[in-house]
Order: C-alpha cells, then structure tokens, then sequence
C-alpha cells in the first residue's frame, strides 16, 4: 500500500480563527430560547398540539434531508419508520411496561435496522426502483399493524402511551421536544461538513466520481438510510408519547408523501429547510380550513403546489434564501494561502507501477478489450492511445474498477487488484479524472478537492478538518486556481473544471494519476497550461496514464506509449518510435 | 379444481386491469425515463368522465369515445404543465411533480363531482357466463379481450409503423433521434397522450367491477407499478405478463394463505424480484437490446 | 436571570395570544355554541355531509322550539379529514374555544380512540357515534354514545339469526380494521354462546376482488352469513361476486348493509339480505317524524349517519336545558339522567357508563326498499 516514506507532518496553521463551539454560540442560544419559551408559554390545546406535531414531525423530516438532501437517495417510507419508533414507544410503556426512555431507544435501534436493510437494497438498485422498494416496504408495514392484531392492537391502535417521569406535563414534554430538535437539528446541520456527510454529497452529485475517488458508496447510502431510519424512529418515539394514541392509519402511505413534501418545500438538503417546511404544510393546511367547505378542493390546491414548487423553487425556500447568501459569502470570504503541493507517490513495488497482463472485457458477444498488455514505468508519462471505439475508455475504466475485468489481471504497485471495487483501488492509490467532468457540482471546488484528499491511506495529510483544508488549497493553488477556491462549480470554466478534477485527483497524492482525455474541449491556451502542468506532475516523480487522441499533447508529453486498435494492441514502446509505425498510421489514417 | 380454476380467471381478469395500466407506466417510462406516479389517476378520471357523459345521455359508445378524447386532453396538460417544465432535471423533483398530480387530479374531481361512488353500467347486458363450474363475468371476459388485442396492437404499432419506429427512437436515444431530425418533444407529447388514454381504457373498463370513486386510481396504480418492476422497467410484454401474474398470485395467495395480506402478495413478489433478478422476467432481452 | 427571562417568555406569549383573547372575548354570549368533528374530506366525506345534514336540522327544530337556555344554538363544524390526526387537531380546534359548550365526536371508533386523551383532558360532554363497545368502558366519562354498541349488534344478528331464521352453522365475514374486527368478534362470541359453529373471514378494506373470500364461504358449508363492511364499494363488490358464484345463502350484516350509497351500488344482489340497524324509518314514531324532516330537506333517504347526529343534538339541547347550565358536570348529570326520550334512532335510556340505546332494528331488503322486520332490546 502506501508508503511510509519521508511525510513529514505538516504544522496546521489556524484556518478557523474561533472554536466552533463559539462560532454556533447563537444557535445554541436561539434554541434555548425557544426550548424555554416552548416550558413557559401557555398554550391552548389546539396550539399545543399543532407545536408537538410540528416538532415531532420536523425530526423526522430531518432525516429526510440527510437521506434525500445529502445523500440524494429517495425514501418514500419515511411514515414507516415514523411508525415503527411510534409503536415501540406505544406497545413498550402500555403492554410491556417497560420505561419510556428504553422504549425510545429501542424504537431507535428497530427503525436504524431496518433503515439499514433497506439502505442494503441499493446495491443493485437506485432511482425508481429504489422509490419502489421503499412503498412496499412502506405497504407492509401498515398491512402489519392493521393485521398483526396480538402484537399491535391491529386498527384500533395503541392509546394510553406512557411518557417519562421527567417530563409528565404537556408544556415540559413539549420543551423536551423542542430540546431534541434543537440537539437533532444542530447534528444534521453539520453532517454536511463531517467526512461522511462530504462522502454523501458527493455520492448524490456523482456516484462514479465518488467511487473513484475513495468513498464506498454503497457503505455510504446504508448509512444514509440507517441515520433518515434513525431520525424518523425517535421522531416516532416522541410523537407516540406526545399524543398518547397511536394507529396503523397515522404511518400510512400518504403521511410518507406528506413528509416528503414537507422536506422539499423547505429545502431538502438543510436542516433549517426541513424545518420550515414541517412548520408550513402542518399550518397551511389549519389556516386553509375555510377552504374545505367543498370537500377535496384544499387537497387540491395541495396538490398544484407541490407541482409549483418544484416547477419554481426546485431547492425549496431555504434553498432559495441559503443560495442567495453562499454567493455573498463566496465573494467575501477569501481562500487562505496555502503553501506548494507535495506529491509522494509510493514506492514499494518496482520499477513497473502498474502491469496490465492479458487484460479483457467483453459486453455480451463484444470484445471491447481483449487480450491487453501495459506496463507502466514508474515515473514521466505513459499515453494509451487508439482511433475511437478502440477500447481505450474501456480500459480504463476497467482499471479503475468502473467495469469488472473479463479476464487478465491488473498489479498496482505490487499489489493485486483487479477485482477491487473502485474505491479500494482508490485507496491503494489511484486517481483519476473523467473525459466528461465528474465533479460533485453542488460543492465548491474546495470542497471537491477535500473529498479526494480524504483518500484512506492518504499519507500526506494530517489528522483533522484543517489539515485536509490546507491539504485541498495546496492542491488547487497547485493547477492555478487557489485563489477560487470557494466558488461554486458551476462558476468555473470548462477548462478550469478539468483543473479542479486534476486537482481533486492530485490532493489524494496517487501512485498512478490516470487522466481520461484531459484536453478534450480545451482550447488551445488552455492546452499549454495543461502541458504545463503535466511536466510539473512529472517532475514530483507521479507517473502519469494518458489517454487521449490528440497527438500534439501526446507526443510532446509522453515518454512512452502503447497504441490500441480494435480492442487489441497494435504498438507498444518508446514515442517517437511508435508513432512513426506504420499499423499506427494505417489505424489512424486509414487504410484499405 | 374447480376453485382453482375460478380463482384463475378471476386472477387473470384483474391482473389484465393492471397489465393495462403498467402499459402506460412503461410507455411514459420508456420515452421519458419518468415514472408517473399520476398514473392511477388518469384510470379514475377516464370512469369519471365516463359516468359524467352517460349521465349527459349520450350512448355508451359515444360516451366511450368522448371520455378517451377528454383522456387525450388530459394527457397534453399533463405533459405541458409537469413533465415539460421540468424534463431538464433529474427523475427526482418528476416523481414528486407527478405524485403532486396525482394529489390534484383526485381532490379536483372530488370537489367537482363529490365523494359519492358512482355506478357505471357493464358494456354487456348479461352480467356473466357459466361455463361448467366456472362463472366467467362478462366485463373480464371484455377486459382480458381488450388487453390480448392491444398487446397485438402495440406490437404493430411499434415495430411495424413509422410513428411507432419513431418513439421507440426517441426512447431509446434522445439525442440521437434529434439528430435524425425527429421532434423529441412532439414524440414525448404523443407517448403521455396515448399513455393517458391506455389508462383511461382501463379504468373505464374495470368501472362496472369496482364502481367508480376517488380511490379506484390509486390502489390499481401500485399494484400496476409493481407489475411493472416485476415484468422489467421499460418492456412492454414484460409489463403484461407482469400485471397478469401478479393478478394471479394475488388471488391464490387470498384464497390458500390470508385474505387479509393479500395487498402484501405484491409487494412481497416485488421484493423478492427487486433483490433476487431485479432486470425482471425479460430483464436480459432488454440488456441485449440496449 | 431567572426571573427576567421568565418575564419576557409571558411578554411575548401575551403579545401572541392577545389578537386570541379578544376574538374569543367578542364572541363571547350571542349564542350557544356546539362544536362538531366531521369527516368533510377524505374517504368518509360523503357520510360527513349526511352527518353534517342532521346535526343541522336537529338545531334548526331546537331553535325553532326556543333554543338552548333561550340563546340559538350554534353548529362549529371543523373537518377531522377521515383521519386520526385529523381530528386529534379538529377537536383541539375546537376545544380551545373556551364558548363551545358541547361536542359532537366521531362515528368512526378508532378517531374517538385517537381524540378520548384530549376529552378527558378537557372535560367537556363529547357525543360520539363509534360503535366500538370498549369506547364507554375505558373510564372516560365525558363520551356519549349515540347508536347501540357493537356487543348488541353482534348479539342482535347472532339472535335474529339462530331463532328467527334458525340457522345454527355460521360464517362471519368481517373488515380487518377497528370496526370490522370488534364487530366479528362479538358476533362470534355470541354465536358461541348460541351454540353455533362459526367460520370466521376477514378482509382488508379496499380490495378490488373477493373471489377467494366467496370460495372460501361457499366451501365452508356454512347456511348463513353475518358480515361487517366499513365501505360501501367492497360491500357491493362482494355482494354481487357472492350471488354471481351462485352463493345465495341468508345474510344478516351490520348496518353497512342498508346504506343508501350500498343499496345504489349493489342493486339487486342485496335483495332478500337483511340488516342490523339503528336506524329504520318505520321502527318508531321518532324515526318516521325524522325521516320525514331529512327527506323534506335533503331528498335522500335518511340513514344512520344522519340520525345518530341528529339525536345527538337533541338529547345535548334537552341535557343542558335540563340542567340550566352550561357546566359540563351538570350536563353529564342530566345526560345520564335522560329516560324514555324518543330519538330517531330509538328510545333513549342512559346507563352510567353513556350508552344511550341498548338494541337494533332488524329490517329487511325487499328488492331494493328497506322495510323494518322488528327491534330486539337487551336489557343488560
């Protein structure tokens, strides 16, 4: 694996200026705030209710903004897992009698489970079928608390639920409530800046990319799932306490929706979205009363809502004021500077970093790679070149472990890992960009790049946040762009967005940088800049996999190359040498 | 035996219900990559308009024929007002679009026309044929033909027609159609009105069995959709067979294990399909064909 | 510290609350109010108007006859939405208006299950519909019930049908939620009793098929069927499979089964099937003098969803007037002490623990016109 050559620690210097603890100082006060207010004030039922109702469901919605906002999976059995913290509260302090507190947890611990089960099923599923298996999970649920009458007192439900000592009152129970959303809330909010909560951004802007660049994406969903499970457990758990009664018709199907569009409404990917929007549709719906003089017409302009929502305001209210402010404060917070990118490539097989033995890959009866050998030389530039459709992307591909090999076997720096899923092979040291950008477009550029200096096995980066910030701006000062470091991708060039892929790449510090056509669509400038930053990669001893079809790039920046044709290699050896072969030119020119 | 076979045609009667909605999921599916989760709705609205136009007097078949015109219309909003504006985004923000009309679609006609389920009236006369021991209800036997003749039809449609030759272009690759110079928008308006008004059939042909009412929609469309999955998103055939099987297992599953499961004989096939082959029945041919 | 914050949390919440205050202060007096939880939207929508139409008309005859304690009584309808947090918030609702004097709760047992904490919590005379018989024998003293309980049903069905039809091998079809299951499991029970054998079935509600349920009827052997519906499609859909798969053994179901809205969907298949109901237009003077009155006013025929509201209203207008206050207390006392009081539903006696009718009517389906049989009362 990596070697434990000469990292020398790198001295963090102080990027954050106040502890964060201070620097959330007003959140924390706002919450007590509210979390006093919620004891103190006097409240008629009705408001009551609607505040418990609000809170409850707010916490729930919480976890969808963590599995739907972060993590980009869709979850449409959210009231399942609603209902499952619900009922354990309710069965556990009314039958079993056993205290509200361990109920609580349990509920958490079943809803986690099953949350987790179901964050297992993407493994081979994602978009709508993965929007199925959450309704049928969602199904049987209910069709288990209507019919599995012994355990859950079938349609009539659980009433009579118990709440905890500590709080018996309505107004303490409801601070209790508000307390927990605050601490819920305050936790969410800042899984987006943790190491998993990056791992789930980037998963939903790219799967691909963040597989290539070392997050296991499947451990990542499950987790996404287990945590939205979680959330909506305790939720349950504190609603069932709330209101004392429980039944099947109270987690159905619909109440899913209806969190779901409480979650969209707000804003899905932040906590303080979620929250207005579980305190809009609770509301909405009281103050349209009137409306319901004839019957279905509320439900109806319900309905066009949603429509107009996410016809208008596809990143919900919040999104919609939070965006405005994250391009103010892009404009005023300037990147700190950071000092020249190390590259340390590791060194512990020999002179041969990467060796391709007999490599294939057939798609049905399509031999799109057969029968490949490529042996890359540790240090300069090694180019794999080929007319279109030659299986060069394919090759790739198959060595970054975006397609399993058919047969033949890939050696990395001694270590095996032709059957390594792409994040492995990450992790053992390979980083690569994409012939069509695969940036996480939701980040900044900084942000992006922290994902890949996150790399496991990364050793020249420090422990800590700030560490790998100053790991990630060494690596965009590096291709030029450290001073945009807080921009949005989407601000960027074209060019300038294959630097920060680069970047990205070169922030993991790689053993073998493989580069997928990276000067397709640059501009001739641009091209010269590229050159020029392939000679400085070069020079820090990083060998270098290029594939590309131009030959002015090629042949001026590898010192090897190898020639693929039809699936097959046609040439292999010192450049010059091979593009003057004449199956080389006959593959490039044509000839009959 | 002879419950056996009852419970078959019956199984069959209402899987062909749901093979003929999961025929407007796949199509929508197939030309957008959208599922429509208003789907459901289009079948409730179609027996609506149906029962409207009956009780306006005119005769069934001219009732038929305006309550599929009206699905046509209701097909162009549909497109214009949810999948249009947003067919640039990803599948996510679509789903919740059209889960938001299906929310609209059913509480309009509520408000419109109350919460009173309706009766609409067979095509036949006779309510149904006993044939030894078997009781064969007419409107089945009506539903199991009209879903043999669109399998044919679609059939021909698709690989035989121009129009036909067209969409499947333009589902299969988008891009490429363009540059063939077909209207990709024209052919997506084409897929939602046809897809509206297969829907539509469906629901004013299953009307007379399960009476008209704001929920017809919704309990036909998941299962329908489950069909889908099970038949393999996106194959016309597989969503038929799908639809049918599903009927079948249902109905067995009601009669030899619990009646009170039964909705989750659906969902429980559907999951054992979704982890164990989840490509489907005919999952492979479509992989070949891509 | 302590204090100061304390001061400004009572600020602010008498800041927010004033606009409150004085709306309820200025609706202070005018009249009596009476609030009322119905199903306005959802799938009960459509019985929610009925229910709505007799609550109405009661008020409008009690303010014609001199109102309650010489004010007009007034109806607060808010809509429950046919779920259970539906009207956990509807009668919250209501409940925070300090001026409603009296509510009117659900028909449906499992909302009542849902809104019976906030009850006791506000302690105000709720009248309620639900039939489910644990309802008024949970310790909540403030629930009224309106229509006989659901031990009576099942006792009426498994009475009339072992003596007067004399039938004696059962099967007992009921819905897997609240009201289907308490109601089979009573008329099981008293069917044990009876001696008989039953063949129990339950079904989920909207299902689009009953062909196995019918199968399995009909290979049960059983010579009689006693059935609990909650929605009028499943039951038109399996009354018509039941007669087309040539079962056409009697029927005895619960009051479901001489609905209107089942009556129009079925049709014939219903003919010659009888009904448990508290409601039957020719069982008593009250119920004809009602059914003339809704008929006159709504131009349907007049079923339970309305008559239960409606002599809700009036045994609450005759309770206050009876105590002359509108103390909650005093009205449960003269609630309880209500005898012999003619209701559209029957003759209203009141037992301590709220049930105010303590039998059904039998009526009979004659192609399509519900004509009464006869009244069984129990009298324990």
């Amino acid at each position: 694996m990596s070697a434990p050559s000469d990292n020398m620690p790198i001295p963090a210097p102080a990027i954050h200026s106040k502890p964060l603890l201070i620097r959330h100082l007003p959140y924390f006060i706002g919450a007590a705030i509210l979390v006093a207010l919620a004891a103190n004030m006097r409240f008629d039922g009705y408001v009551h209710n609607i505040l418990l109702q609000a809170t409850t469901f707010a916490i729930a919605v919480f976890g969808l903004s963590v599995v739907l906002g972060l993590c980009g999976q869709i979850n449409l059995a959210q009231a399942a897992f609603f209902g499952l913290g619900a009922y354990a509260v309710g069965i556990g302090t009314t039958d079993l009698h056993v205290s509200f507190w361990l109920c609580l947890v349990g509920g958490c611990v079943i809803s986690l489970l099953a949350g987790a089960f179901l964050g297992m099923s993407t493994l081979r599923l994602g978009g709508h079928y993965l929007a199925m298996v959450t309704i049928s999970f969602q199904q049987i649920v209910t069709l288990v608390m209507i019919n599995a009458i012994w355990l859950t007192h079938g349609p009539d439900g659980v009433s009579n639920i118990g709440r905890p000592d500590l709080f018996q009152s309505s107004q303490s129970y409801l601070a209790f409530c508000v307390a927990m959303l605050a601490i819920v809330g305050y936790l969410v909010w800042h899984l987006s800046d943790t190491k998993l909560g990056r791992a789930m951004r980037a998963v939903r802007d790219n799967e691909l990319a963040a597989g290539v660049n070392g997050i296991d994406v499947f451990r990542t969903k499950i987790y996404a799932f287990a945590l939205c499970a979680l959330l909506g457990g305790l939720a349950g758990g504190l609603f069932a306490g709330g209101f004392a009664y429980v039944s099947p018709d109270q987690f159905s199907f619909a109440e899913s929706i209806v969190f779901l569009t409480m979650s969209l409404l707000g804003g899905v990917a932040s906590p303080i979205g979620s929250a207005i929007g579980t305190g809009l549709l609770i509301l909405i719906p009281e103050w349209l009363r009137f409306l319901k003089s004839v019957p279905g017409l509320y439900l109806a302009i319900y309905g066009l809502f949603v429509i107009l929502i996410i016809r208008f305001m596809p990143d919900g209210i919040w999104g919609f004021v939070a965006d405005a402010f994250a391009r103010w404060r892009a404009k005023l917070a300037a990147p700190p500077v950071a000092g020249a990118l190390q590259l340390k490539p590791a060194m512990t097989g020999g002179d041969t970093v990467l060796e391709v033995t007999g490599l294939s890959k057939y798609f049905g009866g399509l031999k799109a790679v057969d029968g490949v050998d490529i042996a890359v030389k540790r240090g300069g530039v090694h180019a794999l070149i080929g007319p279109n459709g030659s299986g060069k992307t394919t090759t790739l591909n198959v060595l970054s472990g975006l397609y399993v090999a058919t047969a033949g076997k890939i050696v990395l720096d001694g270590t095996d890992i032709t059957n390594m899923p792409p994040h492995q092979r990450t992790a053992s040291g390979l980083g690569r960009t994409f012939q069509n950008i695969r940036l996480f477009r939701s980040m900044t550029a900084l942000e992006n790049v922290e994902i890949g200096a996150e790399r496991p096995g990364n050793t020249m980066v420090g422990k800590g946040d700030d560490a790998l910030t100053e790991r990630a701006m060494e690596a965009l000062t590096f291709v030029g762009l450290g001073n945009r470091a807080n921009e949005l991708i989407s601000s960027f060039s074209y060019g300038h967005q294959r630097l920060i892929e680069i970047a990205r790449a070169l922030a993991s510090n790689p053993t073998l940088l493989l580069l997928d056509e990276p000067a397709a669509g640059l501009n001739s400038t641009e091209k010269l800049e590229l050159h020029e930053l392939l000679k400085r990669i070069a020079a820090q001893g990083l060998t270098i996999l290029i594939i590309d079809h131009d030959m002015t790039l090629v042949s001026e920046a590898a010192q090897h190359i190898t020639v693929l044709n039809f699936g097959r290699r046609i040439a292999d050896g010192e450049s010059m040498a091979v593009l003057r072969h004449p199956d080389v030119v006959s593959a490039y020119l044509g000839s009959e | 035996m002879d419950l056996a076979l009852q419970l078959l045609f019956t199984g069959i009667g209402i899987g062909a219900v749901y093979a003929l909605v999961a025929l407007g999921f796949v199509l929508i599916f197939r030309a957008t990559n959208v599922v429509n989760f208003a789907q459901g709705e289009f079948s409730m609205v179609a027996a609506y308009l149906m029962v409207v136009a009956v009780e306006a007097g005119l005769p069934y078949w001219a009732a038929f024929i305006v309550a599929l015109l009206g699905m046509a219309l209701v097909g162009v909003v549909f497109n214009l007002g949810v999948y249009y504006p947003l067919r640039h985004r990803t599948y996510l923000p679509v789903i919740i679009a059209t889960i938001g009309a299906s929310i609209l679609l059913a509480n309009s006609v509520l408000a419109i026309y109350g919460p009173q389920p309706q009766v609409l009236e067979g095509w036949f006369e006779t309510p149904g044929i006993q044939v030894g021991p078997v009781y064969l209800d007419s409107q089945y036997l009506l539903i199991i033909g009209v879903t043999i003749c669109l399998v044919i039809f679609n059939f021909w449609f698709f690989e035989k027609t121009l129009l036909g030759k067209k969409l499947q272009a333009t589902s299969q690759d988008k891009e490429m159609a363009s540059l063939l110079g077909i209207s990709v928008s024209t052919m997506i308006m084409i897929t939602f009105i046809y897809s509206a008004v297969l829907g539509g059939l469906a629901g004013i042909l299953v009307a007379p069995v399960l009476f008209v009412s704001i929920q017809m929609g919704s309990t036909i469309a998941l299962k329908a959709f489950a069909a889908t999955i099970i038949g393999g998103f996106g194959d016309v055939a597989g969503a038929i067979i799908g639809g049918l099987a599903l009927g079948v297992i249902e109905t067995f599953g009601a009669a030899y294990i619990s009646v009170p499961y039964k909705d989750g004989f659906a969902f429980l096939v559907l999951i054992a399909f979704l982890i164990f082959r989840p490509q489907g029945i005919f999952g492979e041919r479509v992989a070949e064909k891509a | 510290m302590r204090l100061t914050r304390r001061d400004f949390a009572t600020g602010i919440a008498a800041g927010i609350a004033a606009p409150y205050l004085i709306r309820s202060a200025n609706a202070q007096g005018a009249t009596i109010k009476i609030g009322m939880c119905a199903p306005v939207t959802g799938p009960a929508a459509e019985s929610g108007g009925y229910a709505i139409k007799g609550a109405k008309l009661a008020l409008e005859a009690v303010n014609k006859a001199g109102g309650i304690l010489g004010k007009q009584g007034e109806l607060i309808v808010e809509d429950d939405q046919t779920t259970n947090p539906g009207i956990v918030l509807a009668f919250s609702k209501l409940a925070s208006q300090p001026d409603i004097v009296g509510f009117l709760g659900s028909i449906r047992s499992t909302q009542v299950h849902a809104m019976a904490p906030d009850v006791i919590k506000l302690g105000k005379p709720v009248m309620i519909g639900g039939t489910d018989p644990k309802l008024t024998h949970m310790g909540n003293q403030w629930l009224f019930r309106f229509r006989p309980n659901d031990s009576y049903s099942g006792r009426v069905i498994a009475e009339f049908g072992v003596n007067t039809l004399g039938k004696k091998k059962w099967a007992v079809l009921h819905s897997t939620d609240a009201f289907g299951t308490a109601g089979g499991n009573a008329l099981t029970g008293a069917l044990e009793k009876l001696g008989c054998t039953t063949f129990d079935q339950g079904y989920a509600n909207q299902s689009q098929d009953f062909t196995p349920v019918v199968l399995a009827i009909k290979q049960s052997g059983a010579d009689i069927l006693g059935s609990y519906f909650t929605f009028e499609n499943d039951l038109g859909i399996f009354a018509r499979q039941l007669r087309q798969l040539g079962v056409n053994i009697p029927w005895v179901g619960s009051p479901s089964i001489v609905n209107i809205t089942a009556l129009k969907l079925a049709g014939p298949a219903l003919h010659n099937t009888y009904g448990v109901a508290d409601y039957a237009e020719n069982s008593s003077e009250g119920s004809k003098a009602f059914g003339k009155i809704y008929r006159d006013s709504v131009k349907v025929a007049p079923d339970n969803q309305s008559s239960w509201t409606f002599d809700a209203i009036n045994v609450l207008s005759a309770g206050i007037n009876k105590a002359g206050s509108t103390d909650p207390g005093k009205i449960r006392e003269a609630i309880l002490g209500i005898k012999k009081f003619p209701g559209a539903e029957g003759e209203y006696n009141f037992d301590q623990n709220g049930d105010g009718l303590h039998g059904y009517n039998i009526v009979k389906n004659e192609k399509g016109a519900i004509v009464f049989d006869k009244h069984i009362e129990f009298n324990d």
